[in-house]
């Protein structure tokens, strides 16, 4: 089941983003020098459990709190969004998350404490974090695991095609909790290992972190154009990928025809598991295969569902920027001598690839170019 | 005389995965657990993990643990003879 953007292109008028290593800018200079940001934490917060890497930002305590802590990042974020009446009926905001605040769904059923439940489900998150950024009623929120960030550029790209609005802001964000921390522990791909994305190693492991970001997309021309969208869904298992590939390879292929002559790197998604990893550099150098490949989550963690938002904005940094960090954390041999480990120099390219990949072979892409 | 842990083994995955139309003794020794066989998923193979970690005391720590883990039910019942207390161990 595919989606095609139904336009070629949008323009993105202001980004940005918010990790363990504070913005966008910081984060972009943080992994060109290749620092991680991931420590190990224990996993249930102040509970203890197995010490897993985890990349909070600076200050923020894992465990829960009512409201939930992580309202002055998110309101320290959107001061740095262009001003303006956002959730107006001509400038809709597309919030997307992959966990919201199930940590505070959590804290209730540990507490009993009924505070924890004004921020518990997707729609009581969205709505008081609406209010709290003094955001109109024109909010509309998506959610589809890891690829929820894309959902959120293709669902503002129609709006804006359709002219249904004059700017549209995606907004994602996910930030870490016991709940979320404890369970990916559980299903054994967060462990004591540091994730090395792309490595061929024998035994994958995930790091998580603390994400959140925005793009406002519009028509007018701007210096950074995302050229092309696709999204799409194997519908083969609940959580597994199609054995072969044939998803990632289904996706990213939609936009090739957008390529044209330009010289691309890839930021993949990359999140340290060998399958999902092998299967997803083979369809990207099937696609590209001068394309170098890089994954940021040996660093920052995996921000799921922020991911491509958060790592949109990095892409879109890199494209202004002198370098472009490689895959940080990870060592030869990689899976394929397309996956780029050092920094790269910036001015070779003029677009980038960016890929997400969810549960459940649900995956994105999109190309992001100078003008 | 069988295998206690083997018997064990396979009881459990019958119990904890709710197989129906699936006895132990049509669990064989040497077939892999995951994928042909039983035909399990992934998801399966958490539920299975979760339940030998809490039954036996072990700690498999990644996929790919699990993965050698559930290789065969002898291969599994190998793994937890090497990391489990002797006296978990069913006689």
């Amino acid at each position: 089941m595919a989606l095609v953007s139904p336009t070629p292109s949008v323009y993105l008028a202001a980004y940005g983003c918010l990790t363990a290593f504070g913005n966008a800018s910081a984060t972009y200079a943080a992994l060109c020098n290749g620092e991680r940001a991931l420590t190990l934490q224990p996993a249930l917060g102040n509970r203890g459990g197995d010490a897993v890497p985890l990349a909070l930002c600076r200050g923020r305590a894992l465990d829960e709190t009512a409201p939930p802590n992580w309202l002055p990042y998110v309101q320290e974020l959107v001061t740095t969004l262009p001003a303006g009446d956002w959730g107006s009926p001509r400038r809709p905001v597309f919030v997307t998350s992959s966990n919201f605040g199930v940590g505070s769904l959590y804290a209730y059923r540990q507490t009993r404490e009924r505070v924890h439940l004004d921020y518990g489900t997707p729609s009581s998150c969205v709505d008081w974090l609406r209010r709290e950024l003094g955001w109109g009623e024109n909010v509309s929120t998506f959610s589809h695991a890891c690829v929820s960030a894309h959902l959120g550029f293709l669902q503002a790209t129609r709006a804006l095609h359709a002219g249904l609005a004059d700017e549209a802001l995606v907004f994602s964000f996910d930030f870490l909790s016991p709940f979320v921390a404890g369970g990916f522990n559980a299903l054994k791909i967060l462990n004591s290992e540091f994730p090395a994305p792309y490595e061929n190693r024998a035994s994958g492991s995930i790091g998580l972190g603390d994400g959140a970001a925005y793009a406002v997309l519009t028509r007018e021309r701007s210096e950074l154009q995302i050229t092309a969208q696709a999204l799409h869904n194997e519908m083969h298992h609940f959580t597994a990928n199609q054995a072969d590939g044939a998803g990632f390879a289904a996706c990213i292929q939609q936009i090739m025809p957008a390529v044209g002559g330009r010289r691309l790197w890839a930021k993949g998604h990359g999140t340290g598991t060998l399958e999902a990893g092998r299967l997803e550099v083979a369809a990207l150098e099937q696609a590209f295969p001068a394309a170098p490949l890089v994954s940021w989550k040996g660093s920052l963690g995996h921000t799921l569902g922020s991911c491509g938002a958060v790592e949109l904005a990095i892409a879109a940094e890199c494209l202004k920027g002198e370098y472009i960090p490689g895959t940080v954390g990870s060592h030869a041999p990689g899976f394929s001598a397309t996956v780029a480990f050092d920094p790269l120099p910036g001015r070779a390219f003029d677009g980038v690839v960016c890929t997400s990949n969810a549960f459940g072979g649900a995956h994105a892409a999109l190309l992001l170019s100078h003008e | 005389m069988p295998d206690p842990l083997i018997s064990r083994l396979k009881r459990l995955i019958v119990e904890a995965l709710k197989l129906e139309d699936v006895s132990p003794n049509d669990i064989p020794d040497n077939e892999p657990l995951i994928g042909a066989g039983l035909n399990l998923d992934s998801i399966d193979a958490l539920e299975l993990v979760v339940q030998l970690e809490k039954e036996f005391g072990i700690k498999i720590s990644n996929s790919e643990e699990s993965r050698t883990a559930l290789a065969s039910i002898e291969k599994l019942a190998a793994f937890i003879r090497q990391r489990a207390d002797p006296a978990r161990l069913p006689h």
